[in-house]
């Protein structure tokens, strides 16, 4: 890590934020960039809105929090041998770590917004993220097992032959929902719910925060996309195309995939989702882990 | 990171840690002083980093969000006032209560200054660490599987009973009558 490793990581962050909402549109059939642009335009040039009755500081926290959390999660990603941000020994439990913060910044957005939509929205999310952030920390441990590490380049490396959705289908199936949902994706985007609490916990934001706000969850977007390529999808590895390129492909692959999953699926209902969450997915993942350290004892000894 | 890093990081973190941890209790919002402890604790995961502690600072990180999280929903479900906008009070006992708190602090912060602690490090293949691994994932194992199934049944217990209409989920809640028809009221 040196000087130049945080100018990367926002240069990384701002460019992939743009990317990821210029795919929003591909998916959706709209390919022109020019709506993008001018929805930045539009939103940095209102003022900052500040409502009637609200918890400032909470409110005014929880933007910078939300991009803070999607930033550090973005630098444990390993883009390729040598660039990377933040590359330590337990490099997957900080990339948890760092999501873990995306539940306080929506939940301090919500309360502190004080509306009642916004309220119900920030605590829909803390439900769903009680029962969803398990399994995560539970999968990451089952994939750091055959690599007998928890740092990502260590994961990736492991890869060269097998990519790991192949030999752990199991918990792949398992993360990508769960990293959806932290990333406030549909059809996981209860916190929001544009059709239902109008925008919830961000309905209240305007200008620079909105712009913040929106940044963050792409940012989250590309963060969780590009984990799940490194982790399961091998990496940076590849036939004939560099190494970076190969990443880069395999994470829009992954991030096209959740975009086009969010608008065939409807909105599933928070209560249904919670109770599904503590039901199947948990107990699943134990298996998970399970399964993680028998394929590691038979074939990565 | 060398000394001069490492006390840059550490003092200023440390001057945080311990004024948000002094605001959770000047604050009477339930949100605010569960995030405000979150805050606290989130700041040591960072002075744990700055001292090397690699696997304690990014799993304190970790684990304190998702526990303070959890915190805050059952504080903001449980409480009479979780907006503090009434004024209520939670605190008993202030006089012995500060009392003993600032022995307490002042005892421990004299033993931390005061011990000498052992300088320098071990590598990972040490005796030592091989030892600690195996108290951890032995012995100390089952205490601590019992320590978490307990809190989880206490929780869960919690909840149950809190429901309207307790554990068996139908009828009125807890002392009120039940309506001649036998439905709730």
């Amino acid at each position: 890590m040196s000087v130049a490793t945080p100018f990367a990581i926002v240069g990384v962050a701002a460019v992939g934020g743009f990317l990821v909402a210029w795919l929003e549109r591909l998916v959706a059939g709209r390919p022109s960039p020019v709506p993008v642009l001018r929805s930045i335009a539009v939103t940095l040039a209102r003022p900052i809105a500040t409502p009637p009755t609200y918890d400032r500081w909470l409110f005014h926290l929880a933007p910078s929090l939300l991009l803070l959390a999607g930033l550090v999660a973005l630098s444990t990603v390993p883009w390729a041998p040598g660039f990377r941000g933040i590359d330590m020994e337990s490099g997957v439990i900080l990339f948890a770590g760092a999501i873990a913060y995306v539940t306080p910044a929506v939940f301090m957005a919500g309360w502190g917004a004080g509306g009642g939509l916004s309220v119900v929205g920030g605590f829909r999310f803390l439900a769903l993220m009680i029962a969803y952030a398990m399994p995560i920390a539970m999968v990451l441990t089952a994939v750091g097992a055959p690599a007998e590490s928890l740092r990502p380049t260590a994961i990736v490396e492991i890869q060269e032959s097998v990519p790991m959705a192949i030999v752990q289908p199991l918990a792949v199936v398992l993360f990508v929902p769960a990293v959806m949902a932290v990333a406030l994706l549909p059809p996981f985007d209860i916190a929001q719910a544009p059709s239902e609490l109008g925008g919830g916990a961000f309905a209240r934001y305007g200008g620079l925060e909105a712009g913040i706000i929106a940044l963050a969850q792409r940012v989250l977007v590309l963060a969780v996309a590009g984990m799940t390529a490194a982790l399961f999808l091998g990496g940076w590895y590849g036939p004939l195309l560099p190494p970076a390129l190969w990443m880069a492909l395999k994470t829009a692959g992954v991030v096209a995939l959740m975009l086009w999953a969010g608008r065939r699926l409807p909105r599933f209902e928070i209560d249904r989702l919670v109770s599904f969450a503590w039901k199947v997915p948990i107990p699943l993942s134990i298996l998970a882990i399970a399964w993680g350290g028998l394929v590691t004892l038979l074939f990565y000894r | 990171m060398n000394d001069l890093g490492t006390a840059l990081v550490f003092w200023p973190t440390a001057a945080i840690m311990l004024a948000t941890g002094v605001y959770v209790f000047r604050t009477a919002s339930m949100a605010r002083a569960g995030l405000l402890l979150l805050a606290s604790l989130a700041v040591e995961g960072l002075i744990f980093l700055a001292l090397a502690s690699e696997f304690l600072g990014t799993l304190q990180l970790l684990m304190m969000s998702g526990e303070m999280v959890l915190m805050v929903f059952f504080m903001v479900m449980f409480m009479p006032d979780p907006g503090g906008l009434m004024g209520m009070d939670m605190t008993h006992d202030k006089r012995r209560a500060q009392g003993a708190a600032v022995a307490v602090g002042l005892a421990l912060a004299l033993l931390a200054v005061l011990t000498d602690w052992p300088a320098g490090t071990i590598d990972s293949d040490a005796v030592d660490v091989r030892a600690i691994g195996f108290e951890v994932m032995g012995r100390s194992m089952f205490t601590f599987l019992f320590a978490g199934m307990t809190l989880m049944f206490t929780m869960i217990g919690a909840t149950l009973l809190a429901k309207q209409g307790g554990r068996h989920g139908v009828g009125p809640p807890a002392g009120e009558l039940r309506d001649a028809d036998g439905e709730g009221g």
